[in-house]
C-alpha cells in the first residue's frame, strides 16, 4: 500500500492543476470575448473603447430583466442583440465624430462614456447586486474519470468559443469580413472600389460590443450583477489586448489563452494574487516584447 | 497666462477667499481644504495630460499611496509627527514613479494610457487585499495631525492655512516648471515628438521627468488629504478616482495653468450642492464631461476664453508673411559652426543596402559629400533617393554598408543621437511645432544643445544667450518681424524656411534637406535655392530635389540615383551632359513595342472634363488650375516629372484627394466633393501606384470586392472568365493570396479588380513600374485593346510606352499644365521633347 501512495497522490496534484489550468482558459475564453471586440472596432475605426465594460454590464442587466419573460435561452440570444443596437446608435452618434481626430479625445470620450453608463444602471438598477442564478438545466458536475467540473462553466466555454468561431468566421470567410479587413489594410483603395465603409464600421462596432453583451449574460450568475462589473472586467480585457498587441485577431486569442492559464497556475499556488499575476505578466512581457506577442505596429497609436 | 506673475496672485488671492466663499454656501472648511487637495492633485496631473499630452488614467494611484505611505509611516516610524511622513511619502512616490515610469514610458500614446490603467487597479487589488497592512476595505484609520512649531494643528482653522501654504508652494514650483527649459520641451513633445528628437532631445528622459514630478505632486494632494480626513483607503486607488481627476482635468480646462484648478472646484461644488438634491450627481457629472470632449475639450478656460474673446484686446499677427522684415542675404551666424579640423569626408556612405520586405530600395550605395560643398541627389520615381536619404539621416537603420560623419559611425543611430552628432535635418511634409510660435520653434532647436536643457527653476526668458542665437537665426533666415506668429499660419513657404532653420539650429556638421523646394511659387524657390547656397559655403549640404533645373544651376557636385543605385556621379556639368541620366528622364525614343503605329478609335464626345481644379495638402498647393479633358475612347498619358502632381492629380479624379476649387464632370455629372465610394459607382476606375492589392486575400477575394458595390452602370463590366480570357495567367493563380504573386502578376489583379466593375475611365497610376520586358508588352497590348471599350488615363514615367499608346499627352510641370497635345508631337520629336520634360 505505502509504494502507491506517492503516485496517487501525485495524481490528484496533477487533477488540481488541470483543474485551474481549466478554470484559467475559461476565464480567459470570456476576457477574450471582450477583448475581441475592443479589438475588432480598434483595428477598423481606431477608437479605444474605454466603455465597453459598460457594454458588458448592460448586456448582464439584460439578462435579468429578459430571463423572467423568456427565460435564459432566450436572453442569451436576445440580450447580445440589444446590446449590439446600442453598439449601432454609439457608433453613428459619437464614434464617427471622432475617427479622424486625435485619439486622445476618443479615450477621454469613451471614458466619460463608461462613467455615465455605470452611473445610469445605479440609478436604474441600485447599487446592490441583484440576484441571478445558474438556470437549472445547466446546474450540476460533470464528472470525467477523476474529474469533476462544473457544468455551467463548461456551457460558458463553449458558448465562448462559439462565439468567437463564428467571429473568425465573419472576419475571415465572408464577403462582410473581407471589406473590413481590406478597410483595416487600406480605407482609401476600399473607397476607389466603389465601397463605401461607414455601413461596414457600423456593423463591426454592432459586433465588437454585443459580444461584451454576450460576455455579461455568461457571466451574469457568476460574477454577480452590479454596475461595478464593467471596470472590474475592463482592466483585464485590456491586459490581454496590450499582451496580444491591438489590433490583431490571433494575437489577442493567444494573449488570453496565456493570461488565463497563468491566471489558473498562480492561483493553484497562492489563491490571492490570482489578480496581480496578470498585471505582472504584461509587465514581464512589455518587457520582452514591447509591442506585445503578435502586435502591429500602429504608429498613430504609440 | 505664465508670462507674468498673475496667476500665482490669483491663487494667491482664491487661497485666502475660498473658506470664506465655501462658508457662505454652507460648506464646512473640511470641503474648502478638499477643494485645495484636490486642486494641487489636478495640477500634477496636468503636466502629463495638458502639457505632454500624455493621458493618465492611473494618477490616482499616486494619491492613495501618498496618503497610505504618509499613513504607515506614522503609525510605524514616525508617531505623532506629521512633516516626516510627508515627507517620506513623497520621496516613496517619487522612488515608485522613476522605476514605474521607467517601464511603462516605453510605449506612448494609447498604450501609454492603458498601462496607467492597468497600475492603478494592480495596486488597487493589492491594497484593497492586503487587509493586514493597508486596512483593506475598511481602511487606516487614526491618523493624528501633530503640532508643528507651536501651532496646533488637529484645529481645522490652522490646518487649512498650512494646506494653503503647501499649495502656494506648489502652485509657485509649477509656475517656474512649465517656464523652465523642460517645461518647455514637454509642450514641445506634445506637438511633435518626432521633430523633438531629430532636434536633439532624448524625449524619454524628459517624459520621466514629468512623470516622476507629476506623481510627487499628486501624492502631496494625497498626503495632504489623508491629514483632512484623518483616513486612509484604498478608494483613490480605484479607477473610477483616477477617472474623477481626469475629468477634473478636462472640464477645467487642460491646456491652461489653472485649469485644473478651477476644475476641481467645479466639481466639488457640483458634488456638494447636486448631491442634495439627487444621490445620482455622478451621471450628471459624466454626461458634462462627455458633453465638453465632444463640444469643448478645452474646457471651462476654453469657454471662458471664447465669451471673452471679444472684451479682450488680442493682438493680431497679421497674415504673418506681410509682417516680415527681410533683409539681403546676411553671413551665417557664428554660433551655428562647427570646426571640421581634420578635413574629413563630411558624410561618407559605402555599399549600403536596403530592403523592404523583398524590395532592394537600395543597393550597393555610395556617397562622398565634401566640407563646403552643395552636393544634389535626384533621379526619377522609385529610383531609391528616398529611402537613401532616410538611411543617411537616421530614419532608418541600414541592412548593411556603413554611414560615416566625418570618419565617425552613425549607422542605426537613434535620432537624437544622429542629431547631437551633427547632422541636421528638415522634412519634406511639414514637421514644424505647429502650435508653437515661430521663436519657440527656433528656440527649443538652440536650446537642445545648451547645457541649460535640464534646469527646471530657471525661465526659458532669463537664458539670454539662446534669445540671442535665437533672434540672429531668425534674422538670417529672414523670419524676423513675425517671431510670435503661430506655425500653422505661415504661408507654405514660410514653413519650409523654417524647417530648414529648425536643422540649422542644431548646429549641424552637415544638412540634409528633403526636397526643400517643393511646392513653392517661382519666388521663393529663388530666395531660398539662393538662402541654400549660401549655406552651402560654410556647412555642407545634401539635398534630395525635383526641380532638376534649378539644381545644376546651384550644386557643385550631383549624384544620380536609378533602380536603387547610383548612375552617376560628379559635378552638375557631367550629369546635365550625361546620354544615360538624360535617358530616364526623357526616354530613349527607342523602345520597339512603341514604335509601331497603334489604330486609333478617339470619338470627339467628352466623357470627362476638367476645369481648373486646384488641390492641397495641407497648405501645398499641389494642383494649380488644372484644365484638360478626356473623350471616348481616348487614351491620354498624363507627364511630367516627380513631384509635379500626376497622381495627386489621378486622386483627386478618383476622389481620393479633394479639390477645393474647380469642377469634374463625368458625363456631365459634377462629381467634385462626392466622396470616392460614389465617384467610383459612377464610372472612374483606379489602379494605384503599388497596385493597393489586399494583403492575406486571394485574387479572387480581391476580383469580388473590385466588383461588390459595382455592379451596375453602364460602363464594362469585365466577369471572371473575360478576366481569365485577357489574362490567362491568373487561372492558375486564382486561389492564391495576392501577396505571393509576381510583380507583374499583382498588376494583372489590379488592372481586372478595377474593370471588374462599372468603369467608364480607367486611370492608371505608373501600370509599367517595376515589370518584365515580357509582362510590359502584355499590359501595352490589353491597354491597347482597352481603348475600343472605355477611355484611359495613364502616368508612366516610361515615357515612350506612355506616349507610343496614348492618342494626347498633358504634361503637368509644378501642379500647372504646361503642354497639351497629341502624343505623337512629343514620341517623334526629341527636340521638343527635351524642351518639354526635360529643361
Amino acid at each position: 500500500m505505502l509504494r502507491f501512495l506517492p503516485c496517487r497522490v501525485f495524481r490528484v496534484q496533477y487533477v488540481f492543476v488541470l483543474e485551474q489550468v481549466l478554470n484559467g482558459l475559461l476565464v480567459g475564453a470570456y476576457y477574450l470575448l471582450i477583448a475581441l471586440g475592443l479589438s475588432l472596432i480598434f483595428a477598423l475605426g481606431g477608437i479605444v473603447n474605454l466603455a465597453h465594460g459598460g457594454f458588458y454590464a448592460i448586456g448582464a442587466y439584460l439578462a435579468v430583466i429578459l430571463t423572467n419573460r423568456m427565460g435564459f435561452f432566450g436572453a442569451l440570444i436576445a440580450s447580445p442583440v440589444i446590446v449590439g443596437c446600442f453598439g449601432i446608435l454609439i457608433e453613428r452618434f459619437l464614434f464617427r465624430r471622432f475617427y479622424r481626430s486625435d485619439p486622445i479625445l476618443s479615450l477621454l470620450l469613451t471614458f466619460g462614456l463608461a462613467m455615465v453608463i455605470e452611473q445610469g444602471l445605479r440609478i436604474v438598477f441600485g447599487a446592490t447586486p441583484l440576484p441571478f442564478s445558474i438556470p437549472s438545466e445547466l446546474r450540476g458536475q460533470l464528472l470525467v474519470g477523476d474529474f469533476i467540473y462544473p457544468r455551467y462553466r463548461l456551457f460558458i466555454f463553449g458558448v465562448a468559443l462559439a462565439a468567437v468561431a463564428a467571429t473568425w468566421f465573419i472576419v475571415y470567410r465572408t464577403t462582410f469580413g473581407r471589406v473590413v479587413r481590406a478597410g483595416v489594410q487600406n480605407p482609401d483603395i476600399v473607397g476607389s472600389l466603389g465601397i463605401s465603409l461607414a455601413p461596414y464600421m457600423t456593423a463591426i462596432a454592432a459586433l465588437g460590443v454585443g459580444l461584451a453583451g454576450l460576455a455579461g449574460v455568461l457571466l451574469a450568475p457568476i460574477a454577480g450583477v452590479h454596475p461595478a462589473m464593467g471596470a472590474e472586467i475592463l482592466t483585464a480585457a485590456f491586459v490581454v489586448v496590450v499582451i496580444g498587441g491591438l489590433g490583431s485577431f490571433w494575437g489577442v486569442i493567444a494573449a488570453a489563452a496565456l493570461v488565463g492559464v497563468v491566471r489558473g497556475i498562480t492561483i493553484y499556488f497562492n489563491p490571492s494574487w490570482g489578480e496581480a499575476s496578470m498585471y505582472l505578466l504584461m509587465a514581464v512581457v512589455l518587457l520582452v516584447r514591447p509591442r506585445g506577442l503578435l502586435g502591429e505596429r500602429i504608429e498613430k497609436f504609440e | 497666462m505664465l508670462n507674468n506673475r498673475s496667476p500665482l496672485i490669483i491663487v494667491a488671492v482664491s487661497l485666502v477667499a475660498l473658506p470664506f466663499a465655501l462658508d457662505l454656501v454652507g460648506l464646512p472648511l473640511r470641503s474648502s481644504i478638499d477643494v485645495v487637495a484636490f486642486a494641487v492633485a489636478c495640477m500634477g496631473l496636468n503636466i502629463l495630460v495638458g502639457n505632454t499630452g500624455l493621458v493618465s488614467f492611473g494618477h490616482g494611484a499616486w494619491f492613495g499611496l501618498g496618503a497610505y505611505a504618509a499613513a504607515l509611516s506614522q503609525r510605524y516610524w514616525f508617531p505623532g509627527s506629521i512633516t516626516l511622513p510627508a515627507l517620506f511619502a513623497i520621496v516613496f512616490v517619487a522612488v515608485s514613479a522613476v522605476l514605474s515610469g521607467a517601464l511603462i514610458l516605453r510605449r506612448r500614446g494609447v498604450y501609454f494610457s492603458l498601462l496607467t490603467l492597468a497600475l492603478t487597479a494592480l495596486l488597487f487589488a493589492i491594497s484593497y487585499r492586503w487587509t493586514e497592512f493597508t486596512g483593506g476595505e475598511s481602511g487606516l484609520g487614526s491618523v493624528t495631525r501633530a503640532t508643528v512649531l507651536g501651532v496646533d494643528l488637529e484645529r481645522d482653522g490652522n490646518y487649512y492655512w498650512v494646506v494653503a501654504g503647501v499649495a502656494m508652494g506648489v502652485c509657485f514650483l509649477l509656475w517656474r516648471f512649465h517656464r523652465s527649459p523642460v517645461g518647455s520641451v514637454l509642450v514641445a513633445i506634445r506637438e511633435n515628438e518626432q521633430r523633438a528628437r531629430f532636434i536633439g532631445y532624448p524625449t524619454n528622459r524628459y517624459k520621466l521627468i514629468g512623470f516622476v514630478l507629476s506623481a510627487a505632486i499628486v501624492s502631496v494632494a494625497g498626503t495632504l488629504s489623508v491629514f483632512n480626513h484623518r483616513f486612509a483607503s484604498a478608494e483613490p486607488l480605484s479607477v473610477a478616482f483616477s477617472g474623477e481627476l481626469i475629468a477634473m482635468v478636462v472640464i477645467g480646462g487642460m491646456r491652461s495653468f489653472l485649469g485644473p484648478a478651477l476644475g476641481a472646484l467645479f466639481f466639488i461644488l457640483f458634488r456638494e450642492f447636486l448631491s442634495m438634491w439627487t444621490p445620482h450627481w455622478l451621471f450628471y457629472f459624466g454626461l458634462l464631461f462627455i458633453g465638453f470632449v465632444v463640444f469643448s475639450p478645452t474646457g471651462l478656460v476654453g469657454v471662458g476664453e471664447r465669451l471673452l474673446a471679444p472684451i479682450r484686446k488680442r493682438e493680431i499677427t497679421a497674415a504673418a508673411m506681410a509682417g516680415r522684415k527681410t533683409a539681403d542675404v546676411l553671413s551665417l551666424p557664428p554660433s551655428l559652426l562647427r570646426a571640421n579640423e581634420n578635413d574629413l569626408l563630411a558624410l561618407s556612405a559605402r555599399n549600403l543596402q536596403k530592403s523592404f520586405g523583398g524590395i532592394h530600395a537600395v543597393h550597393d550605395f555610395d556617397l562622398s559629400v565634401r566640407d563646403k560643398t552643395l552636393h544634389a541627389l535626384i533621379g526619377p520615381n522609385g529610383a531609391g533617393k528616398t529611402t537613401a536619404f532616410n538611411v543617411l539621416s537616421g530614419l532608418y537603420a541600414p541592412d548593411a554598408g556603413s554611414v560615416e560623419l566625418e570618419g565617425i559611425s552613425i549607422a542605426g543611430l537613434k535620432p537624437e543621437d544622429i542629431t547631437r552628432a551633427g547632422v541636421g535635418r528638415s522634412f519634406q511634409i511639414t514637421n514644424l511645432f505647429v502650435g508653437l510660435s515661430v521663436e519657440e520653434n527656433i528656440r527649443l532647436a538652440i536650446q537642445a544643445r545648451s547645457h541649460m536643457r535640464y534646469a527646471t527653476w530657471r525661465s526659458t526668458a532669463s537664458l539670454t544667450d539662446i534669445q540671442a542665437e535665437t533672434a540672429e537665426l531668425i534674422r538670417y533666415l529672414g523670419l524676423a518681424g513675425i517671431e510670435t506668429a503661430e506655425a500653422s499660419s505661415l504661408s507654405y513657404g514660410g514653413q519650409r524656411v523654417l524647417d530648414m532653420g529648425l536643422a540649422l539650429a542644431t548646429q549641424p556638421r552637415i544638412l540634409l534637406l528633403d526636397e526643400p523646394l517643393a511646392g513653392l511659387a517661382v519666388a521663393e524657390r529663388e530666395r531660398i535655392a539662393k538662402l541654400i547656397k549660401a549655406i552651402s559655403s560654410e556647412i555642407p549640404i545634401l539635398l534630395v530635389e525635383h526641380d532638376i533645373d534649378r539644381v545644376f544651376r546651384i550644386a557643385d557636385h550631383v549624384t544620380v540615383m536609378n533602380d536603387g543605385a547610383v548612375l552617376v556621379d560628379g559635378s552638375a556639368d557631367d550629369a546635365r551632359n550625361n546620354d544615360k541620366v538624360r535617358a530616364i528622364y526623357i526616354g530613349s525614343g527607342t523602345a520597339a513595342v512603341a514604335m509601331q503605329p497603334r489604330a486609333e478609335f478617339a470619338r470627339s464626345d467628352q466623357l470627362l472634363a476638367v476645369d481648373r481644379i486646384n488641390t492641397y495638402y495641407g497648405k501645398s498647393h499641389i494642383l494649380n488650375d488644372v484644365s484638360f479633358d478626356v473623350r471616348k475612347h481616348e487614351i491620354i498619358a498624363l507627364l511630367g516629372r516627380n513631384g509635379a502632381g500626376k497622381s495627386t492629380l489621378l486622386k483627386s479624379l478618383v476622389g481620393i484627394a479633394r479639390p477645393e476649387a474647380g469642377s469634374i464632370r463625368l458625363l456631365d455629372q459634377e462629381t467634385v466633393g462626392l466622396p470616392s465610394a460614389v465617384i467610383a459607382r459612377r464610372g472612374i476606375g483606379y489602379v494605384p501606384q503599388g497596385r493597393g492589392l489586399f494583403a492575406g486575400m486571394t485574387v479572387a477575394d480581391n476580383l469580388v470586392l473590385g466588383r461588390l458595390k459595382r455592379t451596375t452602370g453602364d460602363g464594362i463590366h469585365w466577369s471572371d472568365e473575360r478576366i481569365v480570357a485577357i489574362f490567362p495567367r491568373l487561372a492558375e493563380r486564382w486561389d492564391t493570396p495576392a501577396d505571393y504573386l509576381s510583380g507583374g502578376e499583382q498588376q494583372m489583379v489590379a488592372v481586372a479588380r478595377a474593370l471588374a466593375g462599372n468603369v467608364q475611365v480607367l486611370l492608371l497610376d505608373e501600370p509599367f513600374e517595376g515589370l518584365s520586358p515580357v509582362v510590359t508588352q502584355e499590359l501595352f497590348e490589353v491597354f491597347d485593346r482597352l481603348r475600343q471599350e472605355i477611355a484611359l488615363i495613364i502616368v508612366d514615367h516610361h515615357l515612350d510606352l506612355a506616349l507610343g499608346l496614348s492618342d494626347r499627352t498633358v504634361v503637368l510641370e509644378r501642379g500647372a499644365v504646361t503642354w497639351n497635345g497629341v502624343s505623337t508631337l512629343l514620341k517623334d520629336d526629341l527636340d521638343l521633347r527635351r524642351k518639354v520634360l526635360w529643361l
